[in-house]
């Protein structure tokens, strides 16, 4: 039983990680946590670092979950990817992190969040900041 | 002494509201593109220059001045916080810099970098306010021959030193030459090179080959190469009290002081550009350094003060040769150059006759933008850095829109798109087989004045070669191309073997920041 | 203490399809085994071995590139001092005609493309300009460069067939997809806005109007 972590850095993605580990605990599963990057630009603010994944993994250790980290580089758009991570493990959940974004903000800027939560196969638990 | 009343007429005239927006506008877009690795001064002020035909001149050369300056603030941003230079002096501070950020002093890294540019900066413009009407009146004594001597002395020293190759220097200095002949002869009216196609027959337009070779070449160099991965910021803390303790300031004065000193006169000679200045101020340190010698490498202050100052001071030294004598020592100063002609002002001993009230208004808009710029640049660095978050794509593609924006402006005809589209294919070309750019440019806006120069000295002289020589100015220039060059290669690869350690240690650090583990 | 990411340090990406925009369509995720660090252009180390592979595996290609431009050179010379030979010289030419500069410019060519080539054969081969934002390691990328070329030229004659917005918005748009924006409607967009905004500030603020095309001629706004 497989839970995947859409993570970003920030309260948010602390916020994230904290609701997939207490998740996967009462389901019983292992998360894994999936960051990645279109490294289309020279700082990418949802990139995480070492010290932010292993944040992260203290927050699951302290859950006392399995975990997996997947920190990808890829071509496709970050919703993509989780997708498809998620598609391959056969997750029971997908867990990603929502922002307050206006209509146009999300015209422009796009929406991760909204994305997997309309073309996720399975059920997606949006984690408020 | 007049000039200084002549630079109270310069203040006036730039701190009326108009003047001080364009001034502004310029920092601000420096700061921007200097904060931007990849794009710098010389490719912005290239593609601004269509653009800014409707301004009038004093207007424009203002903004030039302010992205100018502000290229140079901008970068030592990038480098503290990324370990990535932002342009390409920085090498040095990156190296410090980055290592004070590792250590949580990013701040002090950037207030220092900010505070010993604007100090070495205004230092800078008030030794560019004394010695350059000095210099120009000195120089207005020039005849045809010492002209003619010293557009030689600028194209050997810009071929020879812009770039890493000597003979392929000399190649786009003499390509550079052969586009400004293109078109018709003015003495003879005969059309020469111009293969019977009637739109050469006024030759290229310098701004267009420049925007090629500087914007549209670059953007397709860098495309060819598209670099990967992200990089991350390291959070600068908040707050002005973290920014420099009593004990920054009390080892950061003095490379300060020296940075600017080794800086400036660096800047005024040929070819001596930022980059060795700032090598020179950072080894200069080191051997300096008594207390805190074993830091270096570990995040010396000192490290990062002299460097900054060298750099600034360097940047105001370039301006000298250039308002004074018209002679460019770097890629940049070859633009400005290009800025004053498309107004129809030739930069040289004259400017400062012809043109006072504009020369003593740029130098005033010089220390305003150096005040303007350490304003701006140490509350907004949080700003800066969300510059840095633009996809590399919509960075080129605005890049190669504004280039075409910019040729087609000119004169509303596409052809002068698809020559632009040509000369930046041989921009890249250039680039890709390690041919510096900058000496074409150089040619191509030097080369017909010297021919001009040239046949002026031998109609005098009717036809007597050793006129060229006799005049002591020129016999001494021709000399110096000789010290110059022989200095100038010197200094390069002392400073190549230096960046090569540097860039070991960078990468040191690099892995290290890789395989650290955090408890 | 935590237990360390398994990770072989700074391992690379696989040398083929390592640049993430040439993986095509949504299963372009690289794995990297567990965890894979990110890569940073300059990384020493293990990523070397690869890279320096594909560096010195474009060093052929690029030293034929050499030769042909110094070729190049030493040709453009020689027609510059043939053609020279050609220009007219008129009787009242006084003491430097219009031949004598490209005699010297054409002779500076040759030399210096000569002095190139004698470099080149003794194995001195031009260092490529290493630019901030460049990957020093990366082979070039042809395809994109030409693809940006044919977008511009596009760009060039749809100005007057389609007015300056329509011809921007491709260039805009066109460049930004081929260097790697995803989703394509947006950078369309962008380039778009972009040349609207471009277009209004042209016409109306700067005085210089832009050729609106058919489909704004009739909108006051854009046309200055």
């Amino acid at each position: 039983m497989t839970v995947v972590l859409a993570y970003a850095p920030g309260d948010l993605g602390t916020a994230s990680a904290r609701a997939a580990g207490s998740a996967a605990a009462l389901l019983g599963a292992r998360v894994v946590i999936v960051n990645a990057t279109r490294a289309d630009r020279l700082v990418d603010p949802r990139w995480a670092d070492e010290a932010e994944l292993a944040q992260v993994i203290e927050i699951l250790d302290d859950a006392g979950v399995d975990h997996e980290v997947r920190h990808l580089r890829s071509g496709s758009l970050p919703a993509d990817v989780v997708l498809e991570v998620a598609e391959e493990v056969d997750a029971e959940l997908v867990v990603v992190g929502l922002r307050r974004r206006t209509p146009v903000g999300k015209l422009v800027l796009g929406s991760t969040p909204q994305q997997i939560l309309l073309r996720a196969s399975c059920p997606v638990l949006a984690v408020k900041a | 002494m007049d000039n200084i009343s002549a630079l109270m007429d310069g203040f006036a005239t730039v701190v009326q509201p108009v003047y001080l927006l364009y001034a502004l506008f310029g920092v601000f877009i420096g700061t921007a593109v200097g904060v931007l690795p990849g794009i710098g001064p010389a490719m912005t002020i290239a593609l601004l220059l269509p653009l800014t035909y409707s301004l009038d001149a004093t207007a424009a050369i203002i903004v030039f001045a302010g992205i100018y300056y502000g290229g140079m603030y901008g970068g030592s941003t990038t480098s503290i916080l990324l370990n990535t230079p932002g342009e390409s002096a920085s090498i040095v501070t990156a190296l410090e810099g980055h290592k004070m950020a590792r250590l949580g002093r990013g701040a002090a890294a950037l207030a220092t970098a900010a505070i010993g540019s604007f100090v070495a900066g205004t230092i800078a413009t008030v030794l560019l306010t004394l010695v350059a009407p000095f210099m120009a009146s000195w120089a207005v004594q020039l005849g045809e021959p010492d002209y003619f001597a010293l557009m030689v002395v600028a194209f050997i020293t810009v071929g020879a030193l812009l770039g890493r190759s000597v003979p392929r220097g000399m190649v786009a200095l003499a390509l550079g030459l052969f586009l400004g002949l293109m078109g018709t002869d003015t003495l003879t009216g005969q059309q020469r090179f111009t293969f019977g196609i009637p739109n050469l027959a006024d030759g290229l337009n310098v701004v267009i080959v420049a925007v090629g070779l500087f914007a549209v070449g670059e953007a397709l160099y860098v495309a060819s190469r598209m670099r990967h991965g992200p990089v991350h910021v390291i959070p600068v803390e908040k707050g002005w009290r973290t920014w420099m303790k009593p004990e920054d300031w009390r080892r950061s004065w003095k490379p300060w002081l020296r940075g600017t000193v080794i800086g400036f006169p660096i800047g005024t000679i040929p070819a001596g550009g930022a980059d060795v200045a700032t090598f020179l101020s950072y080894a200069t340190e080191r051997k300096l350094a008594r207390k805190h010698k074993d830091e270096f490498g570990h995040g010396a202050i000192e490290g990062v003060a002299g460097p900054e100052s060298a750099n600034n001071a360097a940047a105001s030294g370039v301006l000298v040769p250039l308002l004074t004598l018209g002679l460019p020592t770097t890629a940049t100063a070859a633009i400005i150059i290009v800025a004053f002609q498309s107004y129809g002002i030739q930069p040289g001993p004259m400017l400062f006759q012809t043109q006072s009230s504009l020369v003593w208004a740029l130098v005033a808009s010089l220390y305003i933008g150096n005040l303007m710029l350490i304003v701006l640049n140490l509350p907004l660095v949080g700003m800066w850095v969300k510059v840095l978050q633009i996809p590399r794509h919509y960075l080129y593609a605005g890049i190669l829109l504004f280039g075409a924006l910019g040729s087609y402006a000119l004169s509303f005809s596409p052809i002068d798109v698809l020559i632009l589209l040509v000369i930046g294919v041989v921009g890249f070309f250039m680039r890709r087989y390690g041919y510096p750019v900058a000496p074409m440019v150089v040619g191509m806006i030097l080369g017909p004045m010297a021919e001009d120069r040239l046949r002026r000295s031998l109609t005098i002289s009717q036809g007597d070669l050793s006129y060229l020589v006799t005049s002591p100015f020129a016999a001494t220039a021709y000399v110096s191309i000789l010290v110059i060059v022989g200095l100038g290669l010197w200094l390069k690869h002392r400073e190549k073997r230096a960046n090569a350690e540097l860039s070991r240690l960078g990468e040191e650090i690099r892995e290290e920041s890789q395989s650290q583990e955090v408890n | 203490m935590l237990p360390p990411p398994n990770v072989p340090p700074g391992e690379p990406p696989a040398p083929g399809g390592a640049r993430p925009q040439a993986s095509p369509g949504p299963g372009g995720a690289t794995r990297d085994g567990q965890v894979a660090t990110e890569e940073l252009p300059l990384a020493g180390g293990q990523g070397t071995s690869e890279a320096a592979a594909a560096h010195t595996a474009a060093a052929p290609r690029r030293r034929v590139g050499e030769f042909v431009v110094a070729a190049v050179t030493i040709a453009l010379g020689v027609f510059v001092v043939v053609d020279a030979g050609t220009i007219v010289v008129p009787g009242a030419a006084g003491t430097m005609g219009p031949r004598a500069f490209p005699y010297l410019v054409g002779g500076l060519l040759l030399g210096s493309g000569l002095l190139v080539l004698v470099g080149l054969l003794r194995g001195r081969f031009g260092e490529e300009d290493d630019g901030e934002d460049v990957d020093p390691d990366a082979p070039t990328d042809w395809k994109t460069v030409a693809l940006l070329g044919c977008i511009f030229v596009a760009h060039v004659y749809t100005i007057n067939i389609a007015g300056w917005p329509v011809a921007a918005t491709l260039l805009f748009g066109g460049s930004a997809i081929v260097l790697g924006a995803r989703p394509w409607w947006r950078a369309v967009l962008l380039g778009a806005v972009l040349a609207l905004v471009i277009q209004i500030l042209f016409g109306g603020v700067l005085g210089l109007s832009l050729p609106p095309g058919p489909f704004l001629e009739g909108v006051s706004l854009f046309r200055g």
